[in-house]
């Protein structure tokens, strides 16, 4: 078992996918042992993946194995697996993510209606991920893009009971699908200049200058708008909080952890190219940073901790997207990786949250659980204090790389304006935090009947939680060698070289400042769960806290788009399909026959001298046109 | 004697002239009477161009003794057809018998 | 010489007869046109050295065919005898045209193609042996066909023309 049997990892899931879809019914306990043992096996797997990976040494990397799928004429498709340090980090991300939600489902989501249909959908989904981060060509990747599209779909209505959820499915396919055909048209474009759509050697041949610079950037661009609506940036990002309608393991698997860093992983598979077409990579930073300091502004007034959770993710995603932009993929993977730990964390630690207060999600009927929820509270601080990257947790060494990264534009703003998002960060983190778990309890029902929730859901805290505090040090040379790598995560991703890592103390005073301030002025706030000050806040500015409340009025604006828009346009089509299309078409020619018959029939005159005349006139006519053609 | 036009020519006439007399006449025997004078102008020049191009293998000839006798076994059954027709309708007038019409 | 002259004197006769076949407002008067007609082309073919298919005409067309067909007029006189029936069809004018135009054209094309090979005055003659040797090996089959074609369209004719009982 090595690298090149990684596509192992992707398959165990996907065909037990197809086991507990057709029999999950009838299996004892609806199957969710076999789900776990499925993943589990792959998180096994991935260990001696990653063991024979490093064994081979560097000078090997990368790994590829492919068979022959398609030869026909000129057409050769060739389907395999690319594995490099960058799949490395995914599949180890998605397997030991993916091992954690599905333990914690077992407990969360027993007794729930269509069981065995919830661990089906999450295999598949596992399954999907892996095989997308292991593609070594842009059509699978495409074909693994939107089977993960579907399965979150599929999950995210999964209660379809609720009108709000179907509607919330609807929204996350519909606004990623707009992205999917810019992916799509990237993907074509890149073909047809490079005749192929292996990615590595598309790379080679945009180095090598056969794509022109225009051209690359356009088609460069319409992939990045995939990447955008898969992982839910600005404008694209509609739809994310919108998906927390899914069942929360669902929201700490997909939208946390893995699908939404698709589009990451893809922007940094093919950053090579971005690099090449000229302004490309400011695109990227600008979404980025634009994302970071909008989403971070949303959360500061959400009241439900899993739209917290949600606006956070999307800012942290402009995190790695500003990272990707400043040519730095390491750093973007390395906050991918300990992001996908912290924020999966935080997601089940709410779960759990939920499922102990009976689906009580707003923050004014919770608070004061910590007495009551000993371990999820300490494994939810521990992930608070890594998103608001607090040294010496996971996040602040991320994070704290891409703020060095933004060195790389010249003036600065792109420092100054990724630090105030860290501190909106690390404000609406401590609110989050306080208000939850500190001070006094705001509902003294909710509060009576909540208690600490079983080992199934509490062990997966506990594991994601001592990844939350440590998985930061990997950044470290000293700890990367010790690990079997050649290095620190800088060392082992890169994009032209490798580059050690250097503390700096400089950066280190501003990330203090950051996260000082930040949790400072929430606690100070919000202390003892009190909302006196941040009621008096808002109403300080009432229109800046409707806009934000209303998140911008985005969705608003989508929706008139629709109303009057798409609506107004479907009109004007149905109109040419009933009046022209069919009327005149398909009616009109039919009458015409009919018409031209109603004439023609006068022809049959019964009268066979007429028939005669018919024929003779035939034969002078033709005699006559032969005669003229001969000359 | 005379050169081959001649009989070509004088073929023509004849073709067209029963041509005519299918076109324009009434009387169903009448129109025979044209058919049978094309198919004569026919063997005509069937065997003119026998005669003067071909005497070999006089193909035309044998062309002209098949045309006399599908001739002959067409005129019996049209004939057959008028009579009937004419019992059924007491009409030999082909204007007259215009039913299979829209 | 001479037989050019008589060749002349019998094209005029056949045309006469057939443009009397044609243009004729009695019925019989076609009739005994078309003999003339007939007898025309036989002499004809005479002239051409065929003399067998000159006997053939005569006997068959001008002898058997032409009778046939008095014996259906005689059988198909409406109206009292004697009394004209129209015999001219509405589309008179418009034949005229379209025949002439015919009749142009062929005779056009006739007169100026150059006919290759002997296109000389004189017509060979044509050995009754050559044609019997013709008809009967190389196009034997297709004469075995015509005499069945004959036997099949007798007895068609028979059972059209049968009077049924009782009619």
């Amino acid at each position: 078992m090595g690298a090149q049997q990684a596509w192992l990892l992707a398959a165990i899931p996907a065909g037990m996918f197809l086991v507990l879809a057709l029999f999950g019914r009838y299996l004892p306990r609806k199957g969710d042992f076999l789900g776990v043992l499925a993943i589990g096996t792959s998180f096994v797997l991935f260990f001696f993946v990653l063991h024979d990976f490093l064994h081979v040494g560097a000078g090997n990397w990368p790994i590829t194995t492919s068979i022959d799928w398609s030869d026909v004429g000129n057409f050769h498709l060739r389907q395999g697996i690319y594995v490099d340090p960058i799949t490395i980090v995914m599949l180890g991300v998605v397997t030991s993510v993916g091992l954690m939600v599905n333990i914690f489902s077992v407990g969360y989501m027993r007794g729930e209606a269509r069981y065995y249909w919830f661990f089906a959908v999450l295999q598949l989904f596992v399954g999907s991920m892996l095989m997308l981060v292991m593609a070594d060509n842009l059509l699978l990747l495409y074909m693994c893009w939107e089977l993960v599209g579907l399965c979150s779909f599929l999950l995210i209505g999964f209660y379809w009971e609720k009108r709000s959820a179907t509607e919330a499915a609807k929204k996350s396919f519909i606004t990623t699908r707009i992205g999917d055909v810019g992916l799509l048209i990237g993907i074509i474009l890149l073909w047809k200049a490079t005749g192929t759509f292996n990615i590595q050697d598309i790379i080679h041949q945009a180095q090598a200058g056969h794509i022109g610079h225009t051209y690359l950037f356009v088609s460069v661009m319409c992939i990045f708008l995939g990447c955008m609506g898969k992982s839910a940036q600005v404008p694209f990002h509609v739809w994310l909080p919108d998906a927390m309608e899914g069942p929360t393991p669902v929201s700490a698997l997909i939208h946390a952890a893995t699908m939404v860093v698709a589009g990451v992983y893809l922007c940094a598979r093919l950053l090579p190219l971005f690099e090449i077409a000229d302004g490309a990579l400011l695109v990227v930073t600008i979404v980025g940073l634009v994302t970071a300091v909008l989403t971070g502004f949303m959360a500061l007034v959400q009241t439900d901790i899993k739209k917290v959770l949600a606006y956070s993710t999307i800012g942290q995603l402009g995190f790695m997207f500003v990272a990707l932009g400043c040519g730095r993929p390491d750093v973007a993977m390395f906050h991918l990786m300990t992001h996908a730990f912290f924020k999966s964390l935080l997601f089940l630690g709410s779960g759990s949250v939920i499922h102990a207060t009976h689906h009580n999600q707003e923050m004014d009927k919770l608070g004061g659980l910590w007495k009551k929820m000993p371990i999820t509270g300490t494994t939810f601080l521990a992930g608070c204090l890594a998103l608001a990257g607090v040294i010496p947790f996971a996040g602040f060494w991320s994070k704290d790389e891409i703020l060095h990264a933004t060195e790389t534009w010249s003036g600065g703003w792109v420092f100054i304006l990724l630090s105030f998002a860290a501190v909106l960060t690390a404000f609406y983190t401590t609110r989050l935090f306080i208000r939850t778990f500190m001070g006094e309890h705001m509902d003294d029902e909710v509060y009576e009947h909540t208690h600490e929730s079983g080992f199934t859901m509490t062990f997966p805290l506990i594991f994601l939680g001592i990844l939350a505090t440590v998985s930061g040090f990997v950044v470290w040379h000293g700890v990367g060698t010790a690990l079997g790598f050649p290095g620190g995560i800088t060392e082992f991703i890169f994009l032209h070289e490798p580059e050690r890592y250097h503390f700096e103390w400089a950066l280190l005073g501003a990330s203090v400042l950051i996260f000082g301030i930040g949790i400072f002025s929430a606690a100070w706030l919000y202390w003892g769960n009190s909302t006196e000050k941040s009621t008096r806040l808002a109403q300080w500015n009432p229109g800046l806290y409707q806009l934000l409340v209303h998140n911008f009025y985005f969705d608003d604006l989508y929706q008139a788009v629709i109303d009057r828009g798409l609506l107004g346009f479907a009109f004007v089509v149905a109109w040419f399909d009933r009046y022209v299309v069919n009327d005149t078409g398909i009616d009109g020619s039919a009458q015409a026959t009919r018409y031209s018959g109603f004439i023609m029939k006068y022809a049959q005159s019964g009268r066979v001298p007429n028939y005669a005349m018919g024929i003779a006139l035939g034969l002078v006519g033709l005699t006559i046109a032969g005669l003229v053609v001969r000359g | 004697m005379v050169p081959l036009s001649n009989y070509l020519v004088l073929s023509a006439i004849i073709f067209a002239l029963g041509a005519y007399g299918v076109l324009a006449r009434r009387n169903a025997v009448l129109i025979l009477f044209g058919v049978e004078l094309m198919l004569n102008a026919v063997s005509l020049n069937f065997v003119a161009f026998a005669a003067y191009l071909d005497p070999n293998r006089i193909t035309g000839a044998i062309f002209a003794v098949f045309v006399i006798i599908v001739a002959a076994a067409e005129v019996a059954l049209a004939l057959a057809i008028i009579i009937r027709l004419f019992r059924n309708r007491a009409t030999a007038n082909v204007d007259e018998v215009a039913t299979l019409k829209w | 010489m001479a037989t050019e002259v008589l060749w002349w004197i019998f094209a005029v006769l056949i045309v006469a007869a057939s443009a009397g076949v044609v243009f004729s407002r009695s019925v019989i008067h076609s009739a005994i046109f078309f003999i003339g007609s007939l007898a025309g082309v036989g002499a004809m073919y005479a002239f051409l050295n065929v003399e067998f298919l000159a006997l053939v005409q005569f006997l068959i067309y001008a002898g058997a065919v032409t009778v046939l067909i008095l014996l259906a007029l005689m059988l198909t006189r409406s109206g009292a005898t004697g009394s004209p029936e129209k015999t001219d069809g509405p589309q008179k004018p418009f034949a005229i045209i379209v025949c002439g135009t015919l009749m142009g054209i062929l005779i056009a094309v006739a007169v100026h193609t150059t006919w290759p090979g002997n296109a000389s005055d004189k017509p060979t003659g044509i050995a009754i042996d050559a044609i019997s040797n013709r008809l009967f090996l190389d196009y034997g089959a297709p004469f075995i066909i015509a005499s069945a074609l004959l036997l099949v369209a007798l007895v068609g004719a028979i059972i059209l023309a049968r009077q049924e009982e009782g009619e």
